[in-house]
C-alpha cells in the first residue's frame, strides 16, 4: 500500500507534459453582462484531454496547435468554441444561459448527476461557503446554510462534538444522526470536527432516506457527502490563511443576587421558636460556609465569607452582590487556526495539498487544545485508467478538566469575587483548606485537580481506481480505510487536608451563631486521588465497486450502475484505574491502594450490499430514476436464523420534470426555469445494538470479589424474531427561477413511516426483566421546507444577494405495541423522555410543582408549611426539538471586500433545566 | 489488507457465493459478556444483591432505610438539607422505587431455580426458593397487592396480574415448606459450598431460617380476624418439622472470606454511611442519626450498654481510636436528634450511628438480614397470643431470650441483659410489664434497631408500637401506610397497576394493619 502511494505521488509531481508543436495561446473570459473577469471557467482542446480553467482574474494559458478548437465552458453560462488560427490570444465574453445554471453534483455513491436530473432535495454547499466567517468547524459552518439541517452542539468544550440530524427525528431511541461520507467513503460525525473546512470542495447534502438509498441502512437518516479538493490543473497554488477566534461566555442563566450564602438553619416548623417572618428566617439561615443561597438580603456590611485560615487571613468582603461574578469566572476563550494548502498538476495530473494547525485555549481556565491535520491527494490519468487516491490524517491533543466547572461557580452566591481566588495554589483562602464553601469547593480547584488528557490520531484514505473502457462502460473501484485511536489518561489528584482545615478553622465573632457545635465542624472529605487510564481504536474498512453503463437510444439517454458494497467497522476499548493514589501527582495505575480496575469492549460488524441503479432521460427535460439494493448485515446474523432475517432489498423511484424545457411557450421573463421533482422508496434499517440478539450474563455489580465470581441475569430479554426494521419515504418537490433568474425558490414537502423499529422496550419488572428489544410501532415524520434566494444587486464591482430558508418538521407516534400506549426512554425518578402514542417525540414529562389554576405561574403550597407542593406523578411539558428553522442569509461583496452573515432561529417547545432537586 | 478486501469483495459481486457470504456475517457473539452462566454464579450475585437492595451502598438507598426513620429509630442529620419525601411524607410514584431492584433479583433468584436441575446443582434450589419467599414477603409488606404467580415468566407474561396479597402470604409459607423439602433432600456437593455466602452451604442453618420467616409470616398476620387456627396450625407444623430457628447467631450474607478492602466490594452498610475503601469518610456519614425518642427511652430505661452499641457519643467516633467514641462514652454525651428535625440539631451535637453497625476499618462484616432477636421476640409473640402452642418454652423465656440476642447481635456484654430480670422497669421486666404484647413489641422495636429497618416499619403499622412521635415537618398526624406502586410498572403494567385502584398511601392499610 504504501509503496504504491509513493509511486503514485512521484508520478504525480514529476510527469512532464511533451506535447510537440505547440503554441502558447493566452486570454481572458468576461461576463457579457458586466464585463467582469470569470474564474474558473473550463477551457478544452476539443478531441483532447487537455485542458485548464482561468485564474482569478478571468485569464489562462494553453498551448494548443493550429486548426485546434477550443471549447470554453462554465457554469450558467452558454457554452463557445474558438478554433485557433494564428492568434495568440483567445478573449471572449460569455452569455448568461439560464437553463444551464445546473449544476453537476455529487450524489449517492460518488455518482454525478446534473442537479436537473434529481427527483429529490439537495443542498450544496460549496468551499466558500464553508470557509467564509471563518469557522474552525465544518458543523458550525453548515449551521444555518441548509434547510431541514440542524446541528445540535453536544459539548463545547476545546474538543467540542455535534450532532446533525437532516429533517428531525425518526428513530424513536436509536440513531438519527445523518451519515458522514468523505469522499465517498462512509465515516462518522467526528469528521465534522477534525477535517479543515479549507480542504472541502464541496458539501453535497441528501436529506431524506430516499437519497441515500444507495448506502443502505446507514444512510437512512440522511447523507452528507463530502467531497475535498483533488486539486486543479494549472500552475502550482500556495495559499495560506490564518485566523484568530476570541469566544466568550454569551448568556448565563439568571441567578438571584440579592441574597447571600445560607440554608435551612432556621428554627424548623413546628418547633418552639419558628418564625413566621420569612425575612427573619432568612436572617437566621445565613451561615458563611452555604453553597446554596438562602440567606438574609444583601446589606453592603462587611461580612467574612468562610472561616479563618490557618495563617490567620480571613476573607472579609461587602455583603453585596460582585457586578457580572460569574461570568468573570471564565475566561476568553482563543483559538487560533493557521492553514497552508498547495494545489497544480498538468494535463493529465493534480494534487492537493494541505496542512492544518489549531490551538484553542478554552473558556475553562487552563483547557487547552492542539490539533494538526494533512491532507493529500492526487489524480493520475494513463489513457482510459484514472488512479486517485486521498488521505488525511489530524493528531490533536486535549487537555481538558474533568469538573463540570459551570455548575461549580453556580454555586457560589453573587456577593463572592470568584475571580480574585484563582491562585488556589498560593492564596490561603483559595486553597481548599481556606475556601469558604463547605460543599461546593473552589472551582479553579476542582478544575485543575479533575485532568481528561487525551491524544487523538484519526487517519482516513482511500485508493480510487476508475477504468473507462469504452465510452459507454466504466469501471470503478475505491477502498477506504479509517483508523481512528484516542489515548487518554483522567486523572483526580490527591487532596489531604489540613489538620487545621479538619479540627480547628473556626468562624469568629460576631459571625459566629448559636447551635453550629463548637463552630467548626465541618463535612471535609480527603480526596484520595483517582487515575485511569484507556485506548481505543476503531478501524472501518468501506470498498465500493462500480460498474457504470450509458447508451443513448434515440431521445432518451440511459444511464445504469451496478455495484458492490463492503462495510466492515471494527472497535476495541480498554481501560484500566485506580481509584487512589498513594504518592501525589504519581499517576500511574501500579502507584495506588486496592485492586486495579479494568475492562474491555470489543464489537464488530460487518455489511455487505448489492445495488443497482437506472436512470432513463427523456430530452433533458423529463428523468425517471430506480433504484434497488440489497443487503446483508452481521448484526441480525446467526447460523440458525434465516437468510430473511438478516438480508433485505430496498428499492425507490423518482421522477423529475422540467417544465419549462417541455413547455418552452410557459418560459417567460418571469418564470424562467421550473422543475417538479417527486420520489418515493422503501427502505430498511439494521439499526440495532450490536450484539443485542443475545441474552447476556454480565458481571454482578462489583464481581468478581476477590476469588468470588458472580453473574447476573442480563436486563434486556431480546425477542427472538428481530428484524430490520422498514422505513417508507415519499417527497415532492418544485424548483422555481424568476425574473432572470434573481430568485430562486426550492420547497419540497415529505413523509416517512417507520415501521417496526428494533427498540428496547420496558417492560414491567415483574416480568424479570426491565426491557424487551423488539420489533415495535410505526413512527410518522413529515416536513416542508422552502428556500427563496434573491440576487438583489449584479453589477461592476457590486454583489448582493439574500436568503431565506425555512424549515417545519414535526413527527408522531402512530403505534407502539399492543397494550402499550407510552414507555420511557431516558431521564431520571422526577423527568424523563417518553414516547407516547399518537403524540410527538420525545416529550419531556416532570413531576415538578403545582401550578395555580390561574396561571398566574404561583407554585402552590401547603398551607400549613408552606412546603411547595409536588405533582404526585409526571405530567408531559411538550416535545423537546424544534418544530420550525428559520435562517436568514446575506451576502455583500465590493471587489475584494464582502459581508456575509447567517443566522439560525429555533423554537424548542420544553426542555428541563436542573440545578438542584430536592 | 485492503487489497485482500477488495478480492474478496470482487469475488462476492461476480459469484455472491452464499457460502463466503455467511462465514463472512458470522461474527455476531458478544465478545464482551457470556451468553450462558451457571447456576452458581448466578446465585452469589443474587445473594449479595439482595444485600444491597435491602442495605442500600453509596449509590443508593436501599429499602432497610426507609424502615429506620419511618419506625421513628433514626431521623436525618441537619448538616443536609432535609429530604422531604422522607421526613415530610412528600413522596411520589417516583420516589422510593424498590421494586424494580427487588424483582431484577428475584429473577436471578428464578434462574437458579429453573436451572438448578439441568446443571446438577439442585441444592442451590431450596436455598434459592427461600431467598425469594424473603423478597416476595417485604415486596408485599411495602406494596401490597404485587404480580406472584404470574411474575418472573419473562416473555411468557408481559403484563404480570397482581395476586392479592393475604393470598401472596400465604402462598409464601407453602412455598417455605416446599423449600424445606428440597433442601432437606439435596446437600451442598463438591465445593459449591462456598457459592452459598449466606450459611456456606449449611442445610440445617438454611432450613432455620426458613422456620424463622415462617414465624414473621405467621406472627404478621395475628391480628387478622379469623387466622387464628391457621396460625396455630402452621406453628405446630414448624415445631413438628423439628430443625428450629436461627439461634445464637443471625442470617447474614457476605463476611470476611467475601468483601474485600475494594471500592463496591464492602460491607454495603459500611459503604453507605461509613468510609471507603482507604478508610476516607463517606459523604453521608452524619446523615443518619439516632431519633431523641430512642435514646431517651434507652437512657430511661438504663439501658446504657445496648445504647452505648447503638450509638456513638457526640462528636461521633474517634478516627484514631476506631469504635470508640471521641467524647467519654457517658449517657450523658448522647443525644438524639428529634424525628424530621430540619434544623438547630447539627451533627456536631448529636450522636451518630454506633458501633453496632459502623466502626472505622471494619468494611467486612457479615451483613444482617435477620436477627436472632427478632425470632425470640417472634416466638414470645406466638406463646403469648397461643399459649396452646406446641413451642416448648414460655412467653417470657424467649422474651429474655430475645434481649439476650439482641445484647449479643449489638456487641453488649450479654450479661447485661441479665439485669433486666426482675427489674420492674416497664416493658424490660416481662413479669412487671403491664401489657405483655406491647412490652413484646417494644423490646422488638429496640432489638430492630440498626439492623432491620423494613420489619421495625411493617411491626410498627402492625402493632402502633412503640408511641414516636411524628415528624416535625408533618403538621398532622397522618403516617405513611404502604409505598406507591412505581412510575416504571405504573407506566409499562398499567392496567394491571390501575385494577388496584387508587392508592392512598396514608389511609389504603395492608391486610395485617387492622388497626
Amino acid at each position: 500500500m504504501r509503496k504504491f502511494l509513493l509511486t503514485q505521488l512521484l508520478l504525480c509531481l514529476f510527469a512532464i507534459p511533451l506535447i510537440a508543436q505547440n503554441r502558447a495561446i493566452t486570454g481572458k473570459i468576461t461576463s457579457s453582462e458586466d464585463g467582469s473577469p470569470l474564474p474558473g471557467v473550463t477551457i478544452l482542446v476539443k478531441g483532447t484531454t487537455q485542458g485548464t480553467t482561468t485564474n482569478s482574474d478571468g485569464t489562462f494559458q494553453i498551448s494548443a496547435a493550429k486548426g485546434a478548437v477550443l471549447q470554453v465552458s462554465f457554469i450558467g453560462f452558454a457554452s463557445e468554441s474558438v478554433k485557433i488560427e494564428n492568434q495568440s490570444s483567445v478573449n471572449l465574453a460569455l452569455k448568461p444561459d439560464a437553463s444551464q445554471l445546473q449544476e453537476i453534483v455529487v450524489t449517492a455513491q460518488g455518482i454525478r448527476k446534473n442537479q436537473r436530473e434529481l427527483g429529490y432535495a439537495m443542498s450544496k454547499v460549496n468551499t466558500e461557503d464553508v470557509t467564509v466567517g471563518r469557522s474552525p468547524q465544518l458543523a458550525q459552518a453548515l449551521s444555518g446554510k441548509v434547510t431541514g439541517l440542524a446541528v445540535y452542539n453536544v459539548n463545547n468544550s476545546v474538543d467540542p462534538a455535534v450532532k446533525i440530524v437532516l429533517r428531525g427525528y425518526r428513530s424513536l431511541t436509536g440513531n438519527n444522526e445523518a451519515l458522514v461520507v468523505l469522499d465517498g467513503m462512509q465515516t462518522t460525525s467526528t469528521i465534522l470536527s477534525t477535517i479543515n473546512p479549507n480542504d472541502i470542495e464541496s458539501v453535497s447534502i441528501l436529506k431524506g432516506g430516499q437519497a441515500a438509498t444507495l448506502y443502505g441502512s446507514s444512510g437512512i437518516n440522511g447523507a452528507l457527502i463530502i467531497t475535498t479538493k483533488k486539486g486543479a490543473k494549472g500552475k502550482l497554488k500556495v495559499n495560506y490563511s490564518n485566523s484568530t477566534n476570541f469566544e466568550q461566555i454569551s448568556f448565563l442563566p439568571q441567578i438571584q443576587d440579592k441574597y447571600g450564602s445560607g440554608s435551612h438553619y432556621a428554627t424548623a416548623f413546628g418547633t418552639t421558636g419558628y418564625k413566621t417572618d420569612y425575612l427573619a428566617r432568612m436572617a437566621d439561615n445565613w451561615r458563611a460556609y452555604e453553597n446554596q443561597q438562602y440567606g438574609d438580603a444583601f446589606d453592603g456590611s462587611m461580612r467574612i465569607q468562610g472561616r479563618t485560615a490557618e495563617d490567620g487571613s480571613q476573607l472579609i468582603i461587602p455583603y453585596s452582590a460582585v457586578k457580572d461574578a460569574r461570568r468573570k469566572a471564565f475566561n476568553t476563550g482563543v483559538s487560533v487556526n493557521n492553514q497552508v494548502n498547495f494545489q497544480g498538476g498538468d494535463e493529465t495530473s493534480s494534487f492537493y495539498m494541505s496542512i492544518e494547525n489549531q490551538s484553542v485555549n478554552g473558556i475553562v481556565p487552563h483547557d487547552k487544545s492542539n490539533r494538526t491535520g494533512t491532507r493529500l491527494s492526487a489524480t493520475k490519468e494513463y489513457g482510459k485508467l484514472t488512479a486517485s487516491f486521498n488521505a488525511g490524517y489530524v493528531q490533536g491533543v486535549y487537555n481538558r478538566t474533568g469538573f463540570d466547572f459551570y455548575n461549580g461557580v453556580l454555586n457560589q452566591p453573587a456577593n463572592l469575587p470568584l475571580s480574585d481566588l484563582r491562585d488556589w495554589q498560593n492564596n490561603p483562602l483559595a486553597n481548599p483548606n481556606g475556601f469558604y464553601n463547605d460543599y461546593y469547593n473552589n472551582p479553579y480547584f476542582e478544575a485543575d485537580n479533575n485532568r481528561y488528557n487525551y491524544k487523538d490520531a484519526n487517519l482516513n484514505g482511500n485508493l480510487n481506481l476508475t477504468l473507462k473502457a469504452t465510452n459507454w462502460l466504466s469501471l470503478t473501484n475505491r477502498v477506504g480505510v479509517m483508523n481512528n485511536s484516542r489515548t487518554g489518561k483522567n486523572t483526580v489528584g490527591k487532596f489531604t487536608y489540613s489538620d487545621w482545615a479538619k479540627n480547628k478553622s473556626y468562624i469568629p465573632a460576631p459571625f459566629y451563631r448559636d447551635g453550629d457545635g463548637t463552630g467548626i465542624y465541618r463535612a471535609l472529605t480527603d480526596t484520595p486521588g483517582s487515575v485511569e487510564d484507556y485506548s481505543g481504536t476503531e478501524n472501518v474498512i468501506n470498498n465500493e465497486f462500480q460498474i457504470q453503463l450509458s447508451k443513448d437510444l434515440g431521445p432518451v439517454s440511459n444511464r445504469l450502475i451496478l455495484g458492490n458494497s463492503l462495510y466492515q467497522r471494527t472497535t476495541n476499548n480498554i481501560l484500566i484505574g485506580s481509584s487512589s493514589i498513594v504518592v501525589p501527582d504519581v499517576y500511574n495505575v501500579s502507584n495506588r491502594q486496592g485492586i486495579l480496575r479494568g475492562g474491555q469492549i470489543l464489537t464488530q460488524e460487518r455489511r455487505l450490499g448489492y445495488y443497482a441503479d437506472y436512470t432513463a432521460n427523456y430530452k433533458n427535460f423529463l428523468i425517471l430514476n430506480g433504484s434497488f439494493r440489497f443487503d446483508q448485515t452481521s448484526k441480525f446474523y446467526k447460523p440458525t436464523r434465516d437468510a430473511s432475517f438478516w438480508s433485505y432489498p430496498y428499492y425507490g423511484a423518482a421522477v423529475s420534470f422540467i417544465a419549462t424545457d417541455a413547455f418552452p411557450s410557459i418560459k417567460s421573463e418571469f418564470l424562467n426555469y421550473f422543475k417538479l421533482r417527486a420520489n418515493y422508496n422503501k427502505n430498511a434499517n439494521d439499526n440495532i445494538p450490536l450484539y443485542g440478539l443475545d441474552l447476556t450474563y454480565p458481571n454482578g455489580t462489583s464481581f468478581p470479589y476477590g476469588n468470588t465470581v458472580g453473574l447476573t441475569v442480563g436486563n434486556t430479554l431480546p425477542d427472538p424474531n428481530l428484524k430490520p426494521e422498514q422505513v417508507y419515504s415519499s417527497e415532492i418537490g418544485g424548483e422555481f427561477q424568476l425574473l432572470n433568474n434573481r430568485i430562486n425558490i426550492d420547497v419540497s414537502a415529505y413523509t416517512q413511516n417507520s415501521k417496526g423499529q428494533v427498540i428496547t422496550v420496558r417492560v414491567p419488572n415483574s416480568t424479570g426483566f426491565q426491557s424487551l428489544l423488539i420489533n415495535v410501532g410505526e413512527t410518522k415524520n413529515w416536513g416542508y421546507e422552502a428556500e427563496l434566494k434573491y440576487l438583489i444587486a449584479r453589477g461592476g464591482k457590486f454583489s448582493w444577494d439574500a436568503s431565506v430558508r425555512y424549515s417545519y418538521n414535526d413527527n408522531k407516534v402512530v403505534d407502539l405495541y399492543p397494550g402499550i400506549n407510552e414507555f420511557q426512554i431516558g431521564g431520571f425518578s422526577y423527568a424523563n423522555t417518553n414516547v407516547i402514542k399518537d403524540s410527538r417525540f420525545p416529550v419531556l414529562k416532570t413531576d415538578g410543582y403545582q401550578y395555580a389554576p390561574d396561571n398566574s405561574g404561583r407554585v402552590l403550597v401547603n398551607a400549613t408549611t408552606g412546603y411547595p407542593l409536588r405533582n404526585t406523578s409526571l405530567l408531559p411539558r411538550g416535545g423537546v426539538l424544534p418544530r420550525h428553522i428559520a435562517g436568514l442569509g446575506s451576502k455583500m461583496e465590493y471587489g475584494n471586500f464582502g459581508f456575509t452573515f447567517n443566522f439560525e432561529y429555533r423554537v424548542v417547545t420544553s426542555c428541563l433545566v436542573t440545578l438542584a432537586v430536592r | 489488507m485492503k487489497f485482500k478486501t477488495l478480492i474478496i469483495a470482487a469475488l462476492m459481486a461476480v459469484g455472491g457465493s452464499s457460502c463466503n457470504t455467511k462465514s463472512f456475517l458470522d461474527i455476531n457473539t458478544n465478545p464482551n459478556q457470556l451468553p450462558t452462566s451457571l447456576p452458581n454464579y448466578v446465585f452469589t450475585n443474587a445473594l449479595n444483591t439482595t444485600a444491597t437492595n435491602i442495605a442500600g451502598n453509596t449509590n443508593g438507598q436501599g429499602s432497610n432505610e426507609l424502615g429506620f426513620y419511618w419506625s421513628g429509630q433514626w431521623t436525618q442529620g441537619n448538616g443536609y438539607i432535609i429530604t422531604t419525601s422522607q421526613f415530610a411524607y412528600q413522596f411520589t410514584n417516583g420516589d422510593f422505587n424498590y421494586w424494580d431492584t427487588y424483582y431484577d433479583n428475584l429473577e436471578d433468584y428464578q434462574f437458579v431455580i429453573n436451572n438448578a436441575d439441568a446443571n446438577n446443582q439442585k441444592f442451590l434450589k431450596g436455598p434459592s426458593k427461600v431467598m425469594k419467599v424473603m423478597l416476595f414477603q417485604q415486596l408485599v409488606d411495602l406494596y401490597g397487592n404485587i404480580p406472584y404467580t404470574d411474575a418472573l415468566k419473562a416473555a411468557a407474561v408481559l403484563a404480570p396480574k397482581f395476586d392479592d396479597q393475604k393470598a401472596v402470604y400465604a402462598a409464601l409459607i407453602t412455598a417455605l415448606d416446599e423449600a424445606i423439602v428440597d433442601l432437606k433432600a439435596n446437600p451442598f456437593t463438591g465445593g459449591f459450598s462456598t457459592s452459598d455466602i449466606a450459611f456456606g452451604g449449611n442445610i440445617t442453618k438454611w432450613v432455620q431460617f426458613a422456620n424463622s420467616l415462617k414465624m414473621r409470616i405467621l406472627i404478621r398476620q395475628s391480628k387478622v380476624a379469623g387466622m387464628e387456627s391457621y396460625i396455630k396450625t402452621e406453628i405446630n407444623k414448624i415445631v413438628t418439622e423439628g430443625s428450629g430457628f436461627i439461634t445464637g447467631y443471625d442470617a447474614a450474607i457476605g463476611g470476611p472470606s467475601f468483601f474485600q478492602p475494594a471500592a463496591g466490594q464492602l460491607n454495603p452498610v459500611y459503604d453507605r454511611w461509613g468510609y471507603n475503601e482507604t478508610g476516607a469518610k463517606r459523604a453521608l456519614n452524619n446523615y443518619p442519626r439516632p431519633t431523641k425518642f430512642l435514646i431517651d427511652g434507652l437512657k430511661a430505661a438504663g439501658d446504657t450498654l445496648r445504647l452505648k452499641r447503638i450509638a456513638y457519643a457526640i462528636g461521633g467516633e474517634n478516627g484514631n481510636t476506631p469504635g470508640v467514641s471521641t467524647k467519654a462514652e457517658i449517657a450523658a454525651n448522647y443525644a438524639g436528634t428529634p424525628f424530621g428535625a430540619s434544623s438547630g440539631y447539627l451533627p456536631a451535637n448529636t450522636s451518630s450511628v454506633g458501633p453496632s453497625l459502623l466502626v472505622k476499618g471494619d468494611y467486612n462484616r457479615p451483613y444482617i438480614i435477620m436477627t436472632a432477636a427478632e425470632v425470640q421476640f417472634l416466638l414470645a409473640e406466638a406463646k403469648q397470643r397461643y399459649s396452646d402452642v406446641t413451642l416448648p418454652n414460655t412467653a417470657k423465656a424467649y422474651f429474655e431470650e430475645g434481649i439476650v440476642q439482641s445484647f449479643r447481635v449489638l456487641g453488649a456484654n450479654t450479661a447485661g441483659a441479665a439485669a433486666f430480670k426482675g427489674s420492674k422497669i416497664e416493658n424490660y421486666d416481662f413479669d412487671s410489664s403491664t401489657d405483655k404484647l406491647a412490652a413484646i413489641a417494644i423490646q422488638k422495636w429496640i432489638a430492630l434497631t440498626n439492623f432491620s429497618g423494613l420489619e421495625a416499619w411493617a411491626e410498627y403499622r402492625r402493632t402502633n408500637l412503640p408511641v414516636t412521635p411524628q415528624s416535625i415537618q408533618v403538621p398532622d398526624n397522618k403516617r405513611p401506610t404502604r409505598l406507591f406502586y412505581p412510575n416504571t410498572e405504573g407506566g409499562s403494567n398499567s392496567a394491571n397497576v390501575t385494577a388496584q385502584g387508587t392508592i392512598d398511601v396514608f389511609a389504603t392499610k395492608l391486610f395485617w394493619d387492622v388497626d
